[in-house]
Parts: C-alpha cells; sequence; structure tokens
C-alpha cells in the first residue's frame, strides 16, 4: 500500500509539470495550429529569470559573471516576475518567428523551423549570460515550510506538493478564465475559426498575441517551480521537459485543456510506476505507453475525432 | 635493330602515354601538407549541451595554457597556437570538430569532454595518424581505441576505489549500501563496474542500483524507492549537475549516511546546485588544488590571475595539463629538429611517440604513459566537501 501511495505521489508530482509545460503548447496550438518550440526554451528563461529574482548571482563562466539583482524578492514575487519577463518574451518570439509567416499564409511546417530557431537563439544567450554551469535557488525559498512531508508513509519534498497545488490552482483558473470571461470565449471563438471570429468583431491578432502572452506565463512559472524543485541544470535543461510535454500534448489530445492536464497526469504515473532500479528506461516506458494509447484512440485521450465529408 | 613487333609497340606506346599522365597527375596534385607556422594545437571540448559544465571548466584551463605555455619566452623558442572547437554533448559533434581541427593541420587534438563522445571521435583522429590526449576521458577502455589515443585523466579503477576505502575507514561497522549511476554515458557505467567491485572485494553486497539517464534531474522515484531500505552509504557515478541534484534529493528526502560521490562531481560545479547538502561528500580526486608540487602551485596562481580566489576544478587542471603535455612533447621534438615546414603527417607522428617517451612535471603531479598511451599517475587523493554556512561556496578538504 505504501509502494502504491509512494508511486501515485511520486507521478502526480512528475505529472503536474509535464501538465503545466503542455498547457502552454495548448494554448497556442488551439489558436493557430502549430506547435511553439520555442517553449522550451522560454521554460529555462523562466527557471534562470526566478533565479536572478530571489538574489541569485551569476556564476563565473557566463558574460554577466559575479552579477545579481541589488535585492532579493520573496519567492511567489520573483516566480510572479518571471513568469510575465516570459510572457515578454513570448510576445517576442511570435512578433519575429510567426507573426511574418501567418502573414504570408506559410505552410506549417514553417513555423516550426522559425519557433525552433528563436529557442535555439535564446538558449545560447542564456549561455552566453549565464554560462553552462547548473543552479539551484536557495533552500529557504520557501521559508518556514519543511523540506520534506510524509503522507501515510509516502515521503514527498514540499516544493513537490507545491507545484501540484500551483499545477491545480492555474489548471482552474484558466479553464473558469476559458469558459466564463469574455476574452476566453473570444479565444476559443478564434481557436474554432479565426475568419468567422473576425467577422463577429473579434480581433484574431490581439488574440492570438493573447494566446502567447499567456502561454508564455506559464513556460515562466513552470521553469521556476521545476528550477526550484530540482534546480537548473544549465541552459539546456527545458529541452527534456520540451520533448515530454509535446509527447504529453499529442496524448491529451492536440488542443485540449483538460487533455494536457490528464496527458501529463498519465505520464508522470507512468513514468512513476517504473521500478526504481529501471527507472533509467522510465522515458522509453512513457513513450510506448503514449504510443498504445494512440493506437487506440489516434485523436489523444480528450482530443476530438476529425470530422470527415463523404 | 629488329623491328618492334607491333603489338609490343602498341603497349609501350600505352605504358609512355600513362607515365606521362602519372607525371602531370603528381606533378598537378597539391604537394603534402606541412606543419604551419607557428604549429597548432586542436582542442575540441563540450561548450554546448548537457557536459557544457565540464566543458566550461576546460575551456578555462585551455585559455591559461595558451596564455601561460604557447607563446615563446625563456627556454621556450617555439611558439604555439592553440585552437578551440566546440565538440558538443553528442558523439557526432566530438567527430565533426575533430574533422575540423585535422583539417586545420592540429598536430595533436585535446579531448572530447566525455568517454561517451571520445568512444566515436578518437577513432578519426586514430586513423588519421593525429595524436589525441583525453583531458577527461575516464573510462575503461580509452587508450586501447588505438596507438595515437593517450589520456591525461586517470581511469576509474585507480581513483574510484580511493574514496569506498576511506568510507569503510570512517565506518567500518556499515553493511547496507546504495547505488546510483547514468547508464546512458560511458564514464558512469565504467565507473559503477569499478565501485561495485571494490564493493564486492569488501564484502559489500549494494541493497538496490538504481539506475537514471545523464540528463535527469528529478530522482524522486529511485530515492524513495531506496530510503526504505535503509542504506548506510551511497555511492553515486554521475555528472555534476545530475549528481547534485540527486545529493539534494537524498538529503531532502531524509538521508543522513555517508555519501560517495565519482569523479565526474569532483567539480565546484556541484556546489550552486545541492548547497548545504553537499556537505561531507567523499570524493577520490585525480586533482586537488591542495596538492604539493611546483607545477600546481603556478598553474593556482595562474588560475587566481584570471578568475579570482576561487580554487580550479579538477577539469581545469586537467585539460592545462593535456595542454602542457602536447607543448612540451613538440618543443622537444622542435628542439632536435624544427618541425615547421616538415611534412604534417611524419611530425604527427613523431610527436606521438614523444609524447608517450616524455615526463612531465604537471599540475596532476609527475606524469609519463605507458607504451599504449594510459597515464602513470601517482598522486592521488580522497578529499570530503566542505560547504561554508551561507551554502553557496564550499571547498574540497584533502583527507587522504
Amino acid at each position: 500500500m505504501d509502494v502504491l501511495l509512494q508511486i501515485l505521489v511520486n507521478g502526480l508530482s512528475v505529472g503536474a509539470v509535464y501538465a503545466l509545460f503542455a498547457l502552454g503548447y495548448t494554448l497556442v496550438f488551439s489558436v493557430l495550429g502549430v506547435i511553439n518550440f520555442a517553449h522550451g526554451a522560454l521554460f529555462t528563461l523562466g527557471a534562470y529569470l526566478t533565479y536572478l529574482g530571489v538574489g541569485g548571482a551569476v556564476g563565473s563562466n557566463g558574460a554577466l559573471a559575479g552579477w545579481a539583482l541589488p535585492l532579493a524578492l520573496p519567492f511567489p514575487v520573483a516566480l510572479l516576475l518571471a513568469g510575465v519577463g516570459c510572457a515578454g518574451a513570448n510576445l517576442l518570439v511570435e512578433a519575429v518567428a510567426f507573426r511574418p509567416l501567418r502573414r504570408r499564409h506559410a505552410e506549417p511546417l514553417l513555423y516550426l523551423i522559425t519557433s525552433l530557431g528563436a529557442g535555439v537563439v535564446l538558449v545560447n544567450l542564456l549561455q552566453i549570460a549565464f554560462g553552462a554551469e547548473g543552479y539551484a535557488l536557495p533552500a529557504d525559498a520557501l521559508g518556514d515550510l519543511p523540506p520534506m512531508l510524509t503522507l501515510a508513509g509516502a515521503r514527498l519534498r514540499s516544493v513537490q506538493l507545491l507545484l501540484l497545488l500551483v499545477c491545480a490552482a492555474v489548471m482552474t483558473v484558466l479553464t473558469l478564465w476559458l469558459e466564463r470571461s469574455r476574452g476566453g470565449r473570444a479565444l476559443q471563438a478564434v481557436s474554432e475559426d479565426a475568419t468567422t471570429a473576425r467577422l463577429l468583431g473579434i480581433d484574431s491578432d490581439a488574440m492570438v498575441r493573447l494566446s502567447f502572452a499567456l502561454s508564455g506565463l506559464l513556460a515562466g512559472l513552470s521553469g521556476g517551480l521545476v528550477g526550484l524543485s530540482v534546480s537548473i541544470a544549465g541552459p539546456y535543461f527545458g529541452i527534456v521537459y520540451g520533448l515530454k510535454g509535446l509527447g504529453v500534448l499529442v496524448l491529451g489530445g492536440l488542443g485540449s485543456v483538460p487533455g494536457a492536464l490528464l496527458g501529463g497526469l498519465v505520464v508522470g504515473l507512468a513514468e512513476a510506476a517504473v521500478p526504481g532500479d529501471l527507472s533509467g528506461l522510465k522515458d522509453a516506458v512513457a513513450f510506448a505507453f503514449l504510443f498504445a494509447i494512440l493506437l487506440l484512440r489516434p485523436q489523444g485521450l480528450l482530443g476530438r475525432a476529425p470530422i470527415t465529408k463523404v | 635493330m629488329p623491328p618492334i613487333p607491333f603489338c609490343l609497340a602498341r603497349t609501350l606506346r600505352g605504358g609512355a602515354v600513362v607515365a606521362t599522365l602519372l607525371t602531370l597527375v603528381a606533378a598537378c596534385s597539391p604537394p603534402a601538407r606541412r606543419v604551419s607556422s607557428p604549429p597548432l594545437l586542436g582542442a575540441a571540448v563540450a561548450l554546448t549541451g548537457n557536459a557544457s559544465a565540464i566543458g566550461q571548466d576546460q575551456r578555462i584551463g585551455l585559455d591559461l595554457a595558451a596564455a601561460t605555455i604557447g607563446p615563446a619566452g625563456p627556454g621556450r623558442r617555439l611558439p604555439i597556437s592553440l585552437a578551440v572547437e566546440d565538440a558538443g554533448t553528442d558523439e557526432q559533434s566530438a567527430s565533426q570538430a575533430f574533422r575540423t581541427l585535422i583539417g586545420r593541420d592540429a598536430l595533436a587534438i585535446i579531448g572530447p569532454s566525455l568517454s561517451q563522445q571520445a568512444f566515436a571521435a578518437d577513432p578519426v583522429a586514430d586513423r588519421a595518424g593525429v595524436p589525441v590526449i583525453g583531458p577527461s576521458n575516464t573510462a575503461r577502455g580509452i587508450p586501447e581505441i588505438g596507438p595515437f589515443v593517450l589520456r591525461v585523466s586517470a581511469p576509474v579503477s585507480q581513483v574510484a576505489p580511493l574514496s569506498i576505502a576511506r568510507a569503510l575507514r570512517n565506518d567500518p561497522g556499515l553493511q547496507r549500501v546504495a547505488v546510483f549511476y547514468a547508464q546512458d554515458d560511458a564514464y558512469s557505467t565504467s565507473e559503477t563496474a569499478i565501485f561495485q567491485k571494490a564493493l564486492t572485494d569488501r564484502r559489500l553486497k549494494p541493497v538496490s542500483v538504481q539506475r537514471h539517464q545523464f540528463s535527469d534531474t528529478d530522482f524522486q522515484t529511485q530515492v524513495t524507492a531506496v530510503l526504505p531500505l535503509n542504506p548506510q552509504l551511497v555511492v553515486i557515478s554521475a555528472g555534476p549537475v545530475d549528481g547534485g541534484n540527486l545529493v539534494r534529493q537524498l538529503r531532502t528526502l531524509g538521508y543522513r549516511g555517508q555519501i560517495v560521490a565519482g569523479n565526474a562531481m569532483n567539480s565546484p560545479n556541484i556546489f550552486p546546485i545541492c548547497q548545504q547538502q553537499c556537505d561531507g561528500l567523499l570524493i577520490a580526486q585525480a586533482y586537488s588544488p591542495a596538492l604539493a608540487g611546483e607545477a600546481n602551485r603556478r598553474f593556482v596562481a595562474a588560475y587566481r590571475q584570471k578568475l579570482g580566489n576561487d580554487t580550479p576544478p579538477q577539469f581545469t587542471a586537467q585539460a592545462y595539463t593535456a595542454a602542457q603535455v602536447a607543448a612540451e612533447a613538440l618543443r622537444r621534438l622542435d628542439a632536435r629538429r624544427p618541425v615547421r615546414g616538415r611534412p604534417l603527417a611524419e611530425v604527427r607522428r613523431e610527436l606521438n611517440s614523444e609524447i608517450l617517451a616524455g615526463r612531465y612535471d604537471t599540475p596532476l603531479g609527475p606524469l609519463r604513459f605507458t607504451p599504449d598511451g594510459e597515464v602513470i599517475q601517482e598522486q592521488f587523493g580522497v578529499a570530503r566537501v566542505r560547504m561554508e554556512a551561507d551554502g553557496r561556496r564550499g571547498r574540497f578538504e584533502l583527507l587522504d
């Protein structure tokens, strides 16, 4: 029983990160029908910005060696500001890598290349500025919270619980906003049919920018939280999460917000169920599981099957 | 003179044409490549990718060597230039960086950063007859790749068991050991085999062997699988970032016993990751800034002049040593017969023999090589990590 509970706890905490990550992909995909491959780089940027926000200093290898902000913000404030910074950065990605192609009605494949290029440039800029070394947020970033909690025999780091809670809160707020608010419904209308939405008086371009800003915000928040949980493993650490997030996006159903949540949790649990001494193979197991599900449901767990005109 | 039969005349005419063509081709083909002036040494280390924390340390060592050893000076008649290429963190990038340096007429190549890459890139240089000096390739089988492959990084079989011995001296009664290693990395798999043999030799059977991937940062699954087994010692073979994270999560989730870390974690790059929780780690070292010797004193002074009061990491010292070894051998060769302008292939071959034959006083201590390119190093140590109260700065306190 203890073992099962531990697997559940491990799976949910990892899955929450994947879900948060995939949600960022989902927002852009649902509006534009393309994937923003710079999302992993924004995730990394969010982690670095949070680190700077809490007063972290740049190590000795980067161009900014030794530099730190003159003040150390509380972690929640630093995290929020990092999210806002990433929202701004993603708007820049949209302006540089997406908008020019959108105006020319370019093939979706081209977006893949330009967004990947933007991501690579961003990661390399981070390496130049911060160097290649890893960073970790201060151990006392969560104040007086105990570093570990025990739940009916299962061990859980407090930061993982925080991740779960933030993920649940973000998911709830986002779902409510999408369903209940005027802006959220406008975004959904654009994702259904941009031309019709424009005829109804909705500024489609503004909605696209909004989806990029929200997606960047989510990337920044998840990057900062993961940075707190497992450190910032150099400027490339977003790549691994980017690949996993992509798998989650497909598993949940392209463009589905609840699907991103469910897909993240399923992949997290699949990984956690791999026995510890075989956990080097957890990626293989997670992707094999994903493959098996897609054979049964090609549209993903909560995706809509394409309607074919006959 | 009897007339030449027609068929023979035709054969002779054909032969003459072929001979003329061959002469023309020989005359038109480029001359054999020659050693440039100043002669070039190449280095290919991981400046990008997951292993760039190692490569960036090595870059500092190479830059120091280029500044202090490269120019001509007293006792150094021959100026030597050093070109550094990014070998990335994967095998293909390392092989490509090697090809680039070979194409630039490098006399020898220092690199790559990872043993995993060495198994792919070193054969490229070996086939081209270019000496390779591995600065941080500690896996089993590296010098055996070919006659042009050497290393200054002592094999894990010499270094790793020392820290196990020290952990047992600290706690002679320990019995329950858990082992962690990165299963997709040649160095880690090689080192863990040595660690596990050292444990078996001391009649200690691991209660659990946990595998992960080099790029992993979340070890919740592995750690929570091990802790109920109540290990008294944890032995880790991993890189600085994954290893640092593993230590941090082990401590956060309640592990209080001894931790022995492998050679790749002998780097200050672990300090920002595991912070206060790095304290007490036992690491066998192929280099310590505290090692006695004039060469090390000079190296540490040069490092501090460039980077402030920090102590140089092992990877920096090993990269510097590799460059020093290549430069000293090249200058000895040049003193006997100037190398500039001579055929490149010939000088590369002679340089390989000269490196193997030499003895070197380096920051790692006195070094020489076996005929097949394995380093013979005399000074090793075991250090304990001591973190300062702020959890941001630390040092390696030499124990043995």
